[in-house]
């Protein structure tokens, strides 16, 4: 029997919105990042190349560059890490699990900015929960000026994002984990596989679609971190917490329209050259599994 | 099936709760929007014909209070209202421009001083120009007039209180550590020293907030710096014919900064420290002395007293190698009107009405500091007596940011490199550098 297609013009709606609030205003954000757009001129002037030119010679943008790739490279890994674990443990008959799914799940419905005020109480050197703690179990020691300390500054934002975004990488591992046929693992298991050969050949292959979600959306949404930043620490002290999203808000601040767009444009760049390899090995490895 | 249900049913209210806290959160972005009493309120006395609600645009850091008792007798008298509307402090600057960008033009709004906000705002093209205004200039001090005159025009009227930087110090502490306040630099350091060793904190440094450690370099300037490059060498900074990082005695205040820090005189974990654990530390007497704005005085009369700031809380300027040093003021905030606002006309006749003398007692009645308007009168505290007396005796001096038209763009982050570094020649660069990038996107001549 014939497949009956809908009629082209049904997605003309879409399309238009789609055109007009995403291509149109990004090929604008193209033509502007060539010009000296500026909130105090009277004139946007068409100058080539020179915001790029600026750009790389900025050295906020390479520290704002590595702490970026810095933080992607970490929160993907870890918050793959925690929320496959987490996604494993609650997928077990354990009591009161979907509490538990709640509870893990809950951090990522708050907003951010609320997060990082909650977060930065916590991690006061002498009166948060964190220095307190360790002061209880005897390592006061190890105590640190988590959010000023630039040694422990960014791996205090991982964590703490970390602790967001993990209940949402479970949520999408147990929908995965749901899918596995239970006559696999209990074969199996027959077969006298244990738990982690059972993870290894069985469970983790199967979850292939479940982990390029989580890893694509895990590099996207990382390389555009900003309100954890902004709240926690505001890219400081000084510059040492600097991401691509608070250097381009000092700079729309300042009102150079022109050059913020160029680095936004960067950034977009940047986000396509690691995610689209990112997606296509995943891709590639759904398929041979 | 039900479990999965219960788990999806939980998980779309969530969501729905977090949509919630986003829309609560982008809410709190855009200010609160606060009516006055005598917005809100039903006035009993006689309403003029066609009655109009103004809308009067401030910060948040600023006290309402004051214009709140305005609005009220303006009411009284003309029968229209005033909705203010309180704007986050952090990005007041940006979201009145994105008013004027937007056209949503507020009919007033309170301003920071000087005329480097004619050029941020475009103010020739966008605001009401008042030099030949009648009824506005009558009562003010020629000095604050002056400040905020450019190429003979006037696009803000200053209302409020002359303000001041400098050491306020705890007389508590210093009278227990057996000390006075200094003579000159040198001076200060012993005495810091001495309050060190009687196992009080010296100085307290809010290097977690950012902003707090620029006041040593404002506080320095006009004590070390004005007096080596004079209003010329300001004109050339306005003009870029001197860079920042040439000035000498700029780049010995970064030194004098370092030192206080490499001598311990500030408190421990320097880094995390804050404006508001520095108004506790100073108020309980833990802390002997901080550069600071004097919005700290309310801020202190809010949390210890009004007696604990009478009694306890000195100031003192800078101190130069030889002297007590000069005395750094603030001109206060301005008020204007868009060209364009829906009620230009009646906004600045509400202007008109702010400033008549009854008006201004009124104002400084609910908010005492040092007037800048003749004949006016206020409540006084020691301290601000002390800064009007440098005034009188005619040793002070306007803050240099509202004497220049570019701004010190991220001072503030240089400086919290510069604690953790504490490298004096990259520090000046920078704060040099960023001063001519924000000349150049500011389309001045000469950058």
């Amino acid at each position: 029997m014939e497949r009956r297609k809908y009629p082209i013009y049904f997605s003309f709606p879409a399309l238009s919105v789609f055109l007009l609030f995403f291509i149109a205003p990004t090929l604008i954000g193209v033509y502007y990042s060539f010009t000296d757009w500026n909130v105090n001129a009277d004139s946007i002037r068409f100058i080539g190349l020179d915001n790029y030119k600026a750009l790389f010679g900025e050295p906020r943008l390479g520290k704002a560059l590595s702490n970026t790739l810095i933080f992607a490279a970490a929160v993907t890994l870890l918050q793959n890490a925690v929320g496959l674990g987490l996604a494993l443990l609650m997928n077990e008959a354990i009591r009161m699990r979907n509490l538990y799914r709640t509870v893990f799940f809950m951090p990522y419905v708050i907003a951010p900015i609320v997060i990082g005020y909650v977060f930065r109480a916590i991690y006061h050197p002498e009166h948060g929960i964190v220095n307190e703690a360790l002061g209880w179990i005897g390592l006061g020691s190890l105590g640190q000026d988590w959010l000023n300390d630039p040694k422990w500054a960014l791996f205090s934002i991982i964590v703490t994002d970390i602790w967001r975004v993990a209940g949402f990488a479970m949520v999408v591992y147990l929908a995965g984990l749901q899918f596995i046929p239970k006559d696999l693992t209990e074969s199996a298991s027959i077969d006298g596989a244990g738990y982690w050969r059972r993870f290894r050949h069985i469970v983790f292959p199967l979850l292939a679609a479940s982990f390029t979600v989580n890893v694509l959306l895990s590099v996207i949404g990382s390389m555009k971190v900003f309100e954890m930043v902004m709240v926690l620490t505001d890219g400081g002290p000084g510059y040492t917490t600097e991401v691509f999203y608070t250097y381009i808000r000092s700079t729309f601040s300042l009102g150079q329209m022109g050059y913020s767009t160029a680095i936004n444009l960067m950034l977009f760049v940047l986000v396509t050259v690691v995610g689209v390899p990112v997606l296509m090995a995943l891709k590639k490895r759904e398929v041979e599994m | 099936m039900r479990k999965t249900r219960a788990f999806a049913s939980i998980t779309v209210l969530a969501v729905s709760a977090a949509v919630l806290a986003a829309c609560g959160s982008s809410g709190d972005n855009n200010g609160g929007s606060v009516s006055s009493p005598s917005a809100s309120g039903a006035s009993g006395s006689k309403p003029a014909k066609d009655p109009v609600t103004l809308t009067f645009v401030i910060s948040n850091t600023e006290d309402t209070t004051p214009f709140t008792k305005l609005f009220e007798a303006y009411e009284e008298k003309t029968g229209n209202k005033v909705e203010l509307q309180a704007l986050p402090g952090g990005d007041y600057d940006n979201l009145i421009k994105t008013r004027f960008s937007t056209g949503d033009f507020p009919d007033l709004f309170l301003m920071q001083p000087g005329t480097k906000q004619y050029v941020k705002l475009r103010a020739d093209e966008t605001l009401h120009e008042w030099s030949n205004e009648a009824g506005v200039w009558d009562n003010v001090i020629d000095s604050i007039k002056q400040a905020q005159v450019e190429a003979d025009k006037i696009y803000g009227v200053p209302y409020g209180s002359t303000g001041m930087m400098g050491v306020f110090y705890n007389k508590d502490v210093f009278s227990k550590a057996g000390v006075n306040p200094p003579a000159n630099y040198a001076d200060l350091i012993e005495i810091a020293k001495k309050i060190k060793a009687a196992g009080v904190t010296p100085f307290y440094e809010g290097v977690k907030d950012a902003w707090p450690p620029q006041v040593f370099y404002y506080t320095g300037w006009v004590t070390q710096v004005d007096p080596a490059i004079g209003d010329e060498g300001v004109a050339k900074l306005n003009s870029n014919e001197l860079k920042l990082s040439d000035i000498a005695e700029l780049k010995d205040l970064f030194a004098k900064q370092k030192e206080l820090k490499e001598l311990g005189l500030y408190q421990d974990n320097v880094m995390s420290g804050t404006y508001d654990e520095l108004q506790n530390e100073f108020g309980e007497g833990k802390v002997a002395m901080t550069f600071m704005l004097d919005g700290v005085v309310s801020q202190l009369e809010k949390k210890f007293g009004k007696d604990f700031v009478s009694n306890s809380v000195g100031f003192f300027p800078f101190p130069s190698a030889t002297d007590t040093g000069t005395a750094m003021i603030t001109p206060p905030n301005q008020l204007m009107v868009p060209e364009k606002a829906k009620h230009a006309a009646e906004a600045i006749e509400l202007v008109k009405f702010m400033l008549e003398p009854e008006s201004v007692d009124l104002f400084y009645a609910n908010k005492p500091g040092i007037p800048i308007f003749k004949g006016a009168t206020s409540e006084l505290y020691p301290l601000q007596e002390d800064v009007k007396k440098y005034i009188d005796e005619g040793k002070s001096k306007v803050n240099i940011q509202n004497r220049l038209t570019p701004s010190f763009v991220d001072f503030s982050k240089t400086l919290q490199n510069f604690f953790l570094d504490g490298n004096i020649d990259k520090a000046i660069k920078e704060f040099s550098d960023n001063y001519q990038k924000d000349g150049k996107a500011k389309v001045l001549p000469g950058f």
